[in-house]
């Protein structure tokens, strides 16, 4: 038993124990894997017959062409540049600040987890509800500071802004508990020997915490960046199943949907799939490049 | 007297920004108790002068919200208890069992799990138009049966179950299945509640699926009926509210029980991989 | 049960050629101790024994009829292993009752049978605690009680002992023997301490890297070692051991020439190091000097120093007197001639 080799009869057990998920993993993930890449090139597609009778690149010209899409990829990235540094960065402190009280911390982590149990539609919901134009919270509180209100939801300028409100608001919790795990596998002797060596409590952050929350930071960053890519729950919540004024939160998820639910254009839908996991995937890689090299850098333990 | 400073400098930090999490939550809920008149009226009141409890008892009725709940439960129920099925079964495999080819399709399948699945929304949703499953339970339901991920989580616990234990019970006269159900499970019941809980979490709140595989109304899960009477009741935000409420709050109550296992198989799942 | 290993071969994953060629033989009701350094294949032995791991080539023969193929399951051995193996999330008596439970005894059956095995071994007051709220001698009488529940033909022990305190220790050790006896059951278990062995075992068995290197009782392994190993491996303190070459010039004509020629090494146990001769039959007299005396429990152990060796004695009374030249004798009982390969080829104490 110890020392058994694979046979055919024991190979043949264990695909009946693997065949459940094989099965549903093969219909319903790899087969749809090639078969989207495939179906980013048929150019004469239908879909009732599922026949093809054309292949071509002409997906990714019209996708070049399209003034939405440059929108979409517009947006996206906005939203991408700015949602997924602020999130780090704010679950970083609020993990930091977490970590160092005594009392509390489990109710405050309790609080800031609460936003990702909750259905995404739901909330965005009740923050659309917050950004009214005249019957908001936010802008009663904001006129309290003497600032004008402002149609959060209806002009261009602002609608981009309350998405990402929303995504960060809700984002931060995970990601704060990612960090609280990965502060809690520091292990407390490294604290304990530079105090004993006299280092200040700023010098154990840039010398201990840093370094060694490396391999934390870059997780949190790539799950921040997948995840922000891809939305288009919020979007369908807060602008009640629109993209926004003059479609300004038009991201290239929604993009996806509306080419393939809405105007039936799989194909389509489909290239556009292929160039959002291509993003994902480019800023991914160099996310992790940038980090591991600094890693080296700060001296911080490989990835 | 730093030291306490910089206490006090933290403890107010934590709490403003608490207060912003919160904010949504408490606002939801003070506007799902007035009249309408009372909840656009300027300046705003943080009570309703009489708590309108009838608010839930008007959006309850003002559409199928009972038959949302039970589509959410099925749904959730069956994939969630499906999942941990297959994917016991094959984290069993990898772990116990000995057969060819097993270093080779666990990397394909760890490789899999970076694959997102909004790429796979349009064949999966022509997969299944031919199958002529749009629109039936089945669609929302086969598709999410497998998840690597969850597999994966397991095959760690049980990874790290001792060997011996596997041997003893050889040795008392367990078969594998009877190993697998009788010790292997219940001895790893807090990962195994882990990972269902974020299942749960998942399924419960899925959205995009269901808004795409359904039409008809009776087949709405939770978040997707509450977007359909979004439009249906325009600007009655109390009653929406109540009705956001009806959604959040199963959620709500299993998180603050299960706690404990949610933040441990968060941490566990992404860190230990 | 009578349990034979033949021709043993075994070679699995980056381990080559654990067993070259064991043979060996269990009888029935005895217990066996297999005693060796770790590494020295006591617990693959008993992992073949047990089903666990199946041999390259050889035969394993369960009284005369061959299991090598059979599966654990079919085998009817108990186990105990050096973590216990306990199921954590059941109850001592659902563990105990766990191997009824799978023969598909009816539930009262099996939980009036789990009641009189755990009476057996002493644990009937904790039957309703989980093995995490027990202690460590605890987990092990409840962990043989589940191993003795299948009625097994032989029950196998993986170092029962090695987790426990010194005074648990005895006392299990002593239980061991008891249940061992009260059962009548064939028992084979694995330890790397000799007191363990020397203790109970009716019969011990000193492996070493792979090879059986003596099979006897307690006795036989102390006063007639077959090779360096064994010698040096059972007894405390350690047998002293001294090439040959330093000590020739002092021995008596007592051992034949054409042995001495054959040595290389002598070993002398710490017991023939004495002061005085006693009316015994002596090999050498040997100036050396006392360097320092410990008292270890009821023994003084008095460091010598020879030459470039260093011995011990545990025959020299209290001296005030160290650093001191002195003449000693060595006993020929508890002396044994070593040749190149380590074989004894001559003792003391069988010519007296």
């Amino acid at each position: 038993m110890i020392n058994a080799k694979p046979t055919l009869k024991s190979t043949f057990k264990a695909l009946l124990y693997l065949a459940p998920l094989l099965i549903i993993t093969l219909v319903f993930t790899i087969w749809p894997l090639i078969s989207s890449f495939l179906m980013s090139f048929y150019t004469k597609y239908n879909y009732f017959t599922n026949k093809v009778s054309a292949l071509g690149g002409a997906n990714f010209v019209y996708l070049w062409h399209d003034p939405d899409f440059h929108l979409a990829v517009r947006n996206t990235l906005i939203f991408v540049v700015i949602v997924v540094p602020v999130t780090v960065l704010l679950s970083l402190g609020i993990a930091l600040l977490l970590n160092r009280i005594n009392r509390l911390a489990s109710f405050f982590r309790t609080i800031y987890f609460l936003p990702f149990v909750t259905s995404t539609v739901a909330i965005a919901l009740v923050w659309n509800w917050i950004f009214h134009y005249n019957h908001g919270l936010l802008n009663q509180l904001l006129s309290c500071f003497g600032v004008h209100p402002i149609d959060w939801l209806n002009n261009p300028r602002y609608s981009l802004i309350a998405l990402i409100i929303v995504c960060i608001w809700r984002e931060l919790g995970f990601n704060i508990i990612l960090f609280l795990a990965g502060l809690n596998n520091i292990d407390r002797r490294y604290y304990r020997a530079a105090s004993v060596d006299g280092a200040s409590s700023k010098q154990q952050l840039t010398n201990i915490t840093w370094p060694l929350l490396t391999s934390t930071i870059v997780l949190v960053t790539v799950n921040a960046i997948i995840t922000s890519f891809k939305v288009f729950d919020q979007v369908f919540a807060l602008f009640h199943g629109t993209a926004g004024p003059a479609n300004a939160d038009l991201t290239m998820m929604y993009y996806l949907y509306q080419k393939f639910y809405v105007e039936n254009q799989y194909t389509v839908a489909a290239a556009s799939g292929i160039v959002l996991f291509g993003f994902i995937a480019i800023v991914t890689i160099l996310a992790c490049w940038y980090f591991r090299r600094h890693a080296k850098l700060l001296g911080g333990n490989q990835l | 007297m730093k030291k306490a400073c910089k206490n006090i400098i933290s403890y107010t930090l934590l709490s403003l920004g608490a207060a912003v999490m919160l904010l949504p939550f408490i606002w939801m809920l003070v506007t799902s108790l007035k009249t309408p008149a009372e909840a656009i009226v300027i300046p705003k009141m943080w009570l309703p002068k009489t708590l309108q409890w009838t608010n839930y008892v008007q959006a309850w009725h003002a559409a199928p919200f009972a038959r949302y709940y039970l589509n959410s439960l099925l749904v959730t129920s069956v994939t969630t208890l499906g999942q941990l099925f297959t994917s016991i079964l094959a984290a069993f495999a990898f772990t116990h069992l000995q057969f060819y080819g097993r270093r080779t399709l666990f990397a394909v399948l760890i490789a899999l799990m970076m694959v997102p699945g909004e790429l796979l929304l349009i064949p999966n949703f022509v997969t299944l138009a031919h199958l002529h499953w749009i629109d039936t339970y089945a669609a929302l339901i086969v598709p999410w049966l497998a998840s690597i991920f969850t597999m994966f989580v397991l095959r760690q616990a049980f990874q790290a179950q001792p060997r011996s234990t596997y041997y003893a019970a050889r040795i008392d006269g367990a078969n594998d299945w009877q190993y697998l159900w009788h010790i292997l499970v219940p001895a790893n019941r807090t990962t195994i509640t882990a990972v269902a809980v974020l299942q749960i979490i998942g399924s419960w709140n899925s959205f995009m699926w269901p808004l795409i595989v359904t039409n008809s109304d009776r087949l709405r899960t939770l978040p997707v009926g509450l977007t359909a009477f979004t439009s249906e009741v325009g600007t009655n935000y109390p009653l929406l509210m109540a009705a956001t409420l009806f959604v959040i709050l199963p959620l709500l109550v299993l998180y603050l029980l299960l706690q404990k296992y949610i933040i441990a198989g968060i941490t566990k799942a992404d860190l230990k991989g | 049960m009578q349990v034979k290993l033949q021709d043993i071969k075994l070679t699995y994953e980056k381990h080559h050629n654990i067993f070259e060629r064991l043979n060996c033989t269990f009888n029935d009701g005895e217990l066996v101790a297999l005693l060796g350094p770790s590494g020295s294949g006591k617990t693959t032995m008993l992992n073949l024994i047990a089903g666990l791991l199946t041999p390259t080539t050889g035969k394993i023969l369960f009284n005369e009829s061959d299991v090598t193929k059979q599966d654990v399951r079919a085998r009817n051995i108990g186990m105990v292993f050096q973590d216990y193996a306990l199921y954590p999330h059941l109850s001592v008596l659902d563990n105990i009752a766990f191997p009824f439970k799978m023969a598909h005894v009816k539930k009262s059956a099996r939980r009036k049978q789990a009641q009189k095995l755990a009476k057996l071994v002493h644990v009937e007051t904790q039957l309703a605690k989980l093995p995490r709220e027990l202690s460590g001698g605890q987990q092990q009488r409840v962990a043989i009680a589940r191993a003795l529940a299948k009625d097994p033909a032989i029950l196998l022990l993986d170092e029962p002992l090695s987790n426990l305190d010194a005074t648990l220790r005895i006392e299990l050790r002593d239980e061991i023997r008891r249940i061992q006896q009260t059962t009548g059951v064939t028992t084979v278990f694995v330890t790397h301490d000799q007191s363990d062995a020397l203790q109970i075992a009716d019969k011990i068995i000193v492996l070493a890297n792979g090879q059986i290197q003596q099979i006897g009782t307690g006795t036989e392994l102390y006063h007639h070692p077959h090779n360096l190993f064994v010698a040096q491996f059972v007894g405390t303190p350690k047998i002293n051991l001294i090439p040959i070459a330093e000590f020739k010039p002092y021995i008596t004509p007592t051992i034949p020439d054409d042995i001495l020629v054959k040595a290389t090494t002598i070993g002398i146990r710490s017991e023939a190091v004495s002061l005085n001769s006693i009316e015994q039959p002596v090999i050498a007299k040997i100036p050396a000097i006392i360097e320092k005396q410990n008292q270890f429990g009821r023994e003084i152990r008095t460091h010598i120093c020879f030459q470039t060796s260093q011995l011990i004695s545990t025959a020299i009374s209290e001296t005030t007197a160290s650093s001191q030249a002195i003449s000693v004798y060595v006993l020929a009982k508890g002396c044994y001639l070593f040749n190149r390969d380590g074989e004894c080829i001559w003792a003391g104490d069988e010519h007296d």
